[in-house]
């Protein structure tokens, strides 16, 4: 029993090393360099005035407390509703062969397409320049393109949120058809004969067990959405600005000594989406225990 | 009262070259317990499913007191399906997995403890109501499944295969239960089975299915004694058949004439099988019978504990033949003995 888990120990610890070293390795030396500690530049104080500097100073700070709550609402308006669309489509198209291979092929082709490619389809598709606004126009919706509603390089986010919720969606909605396909219809069946129609079968059978699936997808989204750079780099306005935006404009500075408040914000970043993700854990983990 | 008939039904399924449900007739009166009885793929799900509006059938139809179920949809007809893997919502204690149906109508929460507590006594199985499905053993399972199927009082009850994941011991205990509490409810219940022993020992009537055709419908008794054709004697472990052929009025057969007084005499065709049941064949030494006698020799002797079987060849024909503890004494195989098929124990069937 001892001997088998030292060699198990023992043949983990190769992999287990090149991880930590350059997992943990990486993030340490950020957070030493969001320290202040930047050896390149000769400074080798540490101190938390970077982090101060982002979060209270007077020159970062509104900035970079409308970039959280951008972030939050762009995070979790996408997050919510594409898990909402991507429910009511998959529980939509289940039953009919044809639109689920379809849909399944289509959301399929969606997942590997890079996000940049994805926002780049957003400004062709919604900006004031693009084909919705010239189309409403031609059609006399609208006497000009310009009257097309802000959706792209808006400044509450919907530009960002659009690209998020068409890329997330096929994300969600593959995880959904395949937790249907393995819940069957059984318990919906079971649900019906003693008496519950159709919205009660929704509300009572298929959201509670689909839900741990679905919360699980949801923090992986929302986690990749909080932290992610290129949608909001194209999509976004100059203010309110999304925090990774702000942490790249950061490293982009010439001066290097900005690098540090760089890291800083990005450590923030890291942390926040580690307190939800430990949060949700909790959550699940007490449930587990509760059961 | 809940009387329900199933009248001409039929269901076709893409892919099967015969239909699943083929031109099914019967009658079920208001409490019984009737058994749908048939191997694997023979359409006992599907009929079910037709009854309770989760299949639409292609043809026919099904009436509950005179009144047919077709045009309800299934969260109104107050039919309630069991099914075999239990389904218990795994999301809720037993409680709520109770009262599920009573919830859905939307029924005040005091009512609806009470009424829980009902059912888990009911099922005897008290003291469990907080527990989640994980935590009950399969009989639990399936008795808190048998409590939320019953707490709604449903018109019709289908249990569709309840016992087959439990162990020997265990769907014993749950059949008895069953039987019980089907009496003293007296709810009209439909009971899917593939084990003809389970069906004989619970239902007042058993449907017997093959190939989606419903082969025989009558008492557990009268498929040991009357059964309607070879097929459902075969299904019941007859295993003696002989040919006869009508004559002016008597059956003549490989072994000889047969005395036949059956009461469905007037119904048989020229030519039919008589088949007679192992136990009630007779056996001697010497021959004593005054009719349906036959000579033939011993072909082998099994002695099973309980009974002693013998196989008979006479004039080319084996019968079978079971006597009780250790039959008769001093024979040997090769001997020569005398068969009786007592007349009123014998049976004709068309085919
Ligand atoms: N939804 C369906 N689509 C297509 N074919 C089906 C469907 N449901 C059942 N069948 C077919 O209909 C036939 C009867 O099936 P059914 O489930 O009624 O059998 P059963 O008697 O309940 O068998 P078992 O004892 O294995 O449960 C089978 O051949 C089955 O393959
Ligand atoms: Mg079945």
């Amino acid at each position: 029993m001892g001997g088998e888990r030292l060699k198990i120990i023992l043949s983990l610890t190769p992999p287990l090393l090149i991880i930590i070293t350059l997992f943990f390795g990486g993030i340490f030396y950020g957070f030493l360099q969001s320290l202040g500690y930047q050896p390149a530049i000769g400074k080798y104080d540490i101190n938390f005035s970077a982090y101060y500097n982002v979060m209270f100073s007077e020159r970062y700070s509104k900035l970079f407390w409308t970039g959280l709550g951008l972030n939050l609402w762009v995070s979790f308006a996408s997050t919510f509703l594409a898990a909402v669309f991507a429910l009511f489509g998959a529980l939509a198209i289940r039953k009919t062969f044809f639109a689920k291979t379809v849909c399944n092929f289509i959301y399929s082709l969606n997942l590997p397409m890079p996000h940049l490619v994805v926002a780049v389809g957003m400004i062709f598709v919604f900006s004031q320049s693009g084909l919705l606004a010239r189309f409403a126009s031609q059609l006399g919706l609208i006497n000009s393109p310009g009257d097309f509603p802000v959706l792209v390089r808006d400044k509450y986010g919907f530009g960002i949120i659009l690209a998020y919720i068409w890329k997330e969606a096929a994300f969600f909605f593959i995880i959904l058809m395949s937790v249907l396909q393995s819940l069957g219809e059984n318990f919906e069946e079971l649900a019906q004969s003693l008496g519950a129609n159709r919205w009660q079968r929704f509300r009572y059978v298929i959201l509670p067990l689909v839900m741990p699936n679905l919360f699980s997808a949801s923090i992986i989204v929302f986690a990749f959405s909080f932290g992610a750079y290129e949608v909001p780099a194209l999509l976004g306005v100059i203010y309110p600005q999304m925090l990774p935006v702000m942490a790249f404009e950061f490293f982009l500075n010439p001066d290097l000594n900005a690098r540090s408040e760089g890291m800083a914000l990005s450590i923030i970043i890291a942390l926040i989406v580690m307190i939800l993700v430990v949060f949700y854990f909790w959550l699940t983990q007490a449930k587990i225990r509760k059961d | 009262m809940s009387d329900l008939k199933i009248i001409k039904l039929v269901k076709n399924f893409v892919g099967m070259d015969r239909p699943a449900v083929n031109n099914v007739n019967l009658k079920i009166n208001s409490g019984e317990l009737v058994a749908f009885l048939g191997p694997s793929g023979c359409g006992k799900t599907t009929i079910l499913k037709m009854i309770t509006g989760l299949f639409a059938p292609d043809n026919g139809d099904i009436v509950l007191d005179n009144k047919s179920l077709l045009p309800i949809p299934t969260e109104k007809r107050g039919v309630v399906m069991v099914f075999q893997n239990y389904l218990l919502f795994p999301y809720m204690n037993v409680n709520e997995n109770v009262g599920f149906a009573l919830k859905m109508k939307g029924i005040d929460k005091n009512v609806i403890e009470k009424k829980v507590r009902e059912m888990l006594d009911l099922v005897k199985l008290p003291d469990i109501g907080f527990r989640r499905p994980k935590q009950l053993s399969g009989g639990q399972q399936q008795r808190v499944a048998l409590a939320r199927a019953l707490i709604a009082s449903p018109r019709l009850l289908l249990l569709d295969e309840p016992l087959s994941n439990l162990d020997a011991h265990l769907r014993d205990e749950m059949r008895d239960l069953i039987v019980t509490i089907q009496k003293e409810l007296n709810v009209t219940t439909i009971f899917v089975t593939h084990d003809q022993e389970e069906a004989v020992l619970l239902a007042d009537k058993i449907a017997l299915i093959f190939d989606g055709e419903l082969q025989n419908y009558t008492s557990p008794k009268n498929y040991y004694e009357q059964p309607k054709n070879i097929k459902a004697a075969k299904f019941f472990g007859g295993v003696n058949f002989i040919k006869s052929k009508k004559i002016n009025n008597e059956f003549i057969s490989d072994i000889g004439k047969i005395n036949y007084v059956g009461e469905n005499i007037n119904d048989l065709n020229d030519e039919i099988n008589i088949t007679v049941r192992p136990e009630n064949i007779k056996l001697s030494k010497t021959n004593d019978f005054d009719h349906n006698s036959f000579k033939g020799n011993i072909k082998s002797i099994i002695f099973s504990g309980t009974h002693t079987r013998y196989k008979i060849i006479i004039n080319n024909l084996e019968l079978e033949c079971s006597l009780q503890s250790l039959g008769i004494k001093n024979i040997n195989q090769g001997d020569e003995i005398f068969v009786h098929l007592p007349k009123d124990k014998i049976w004709g069937m068309n085919d």
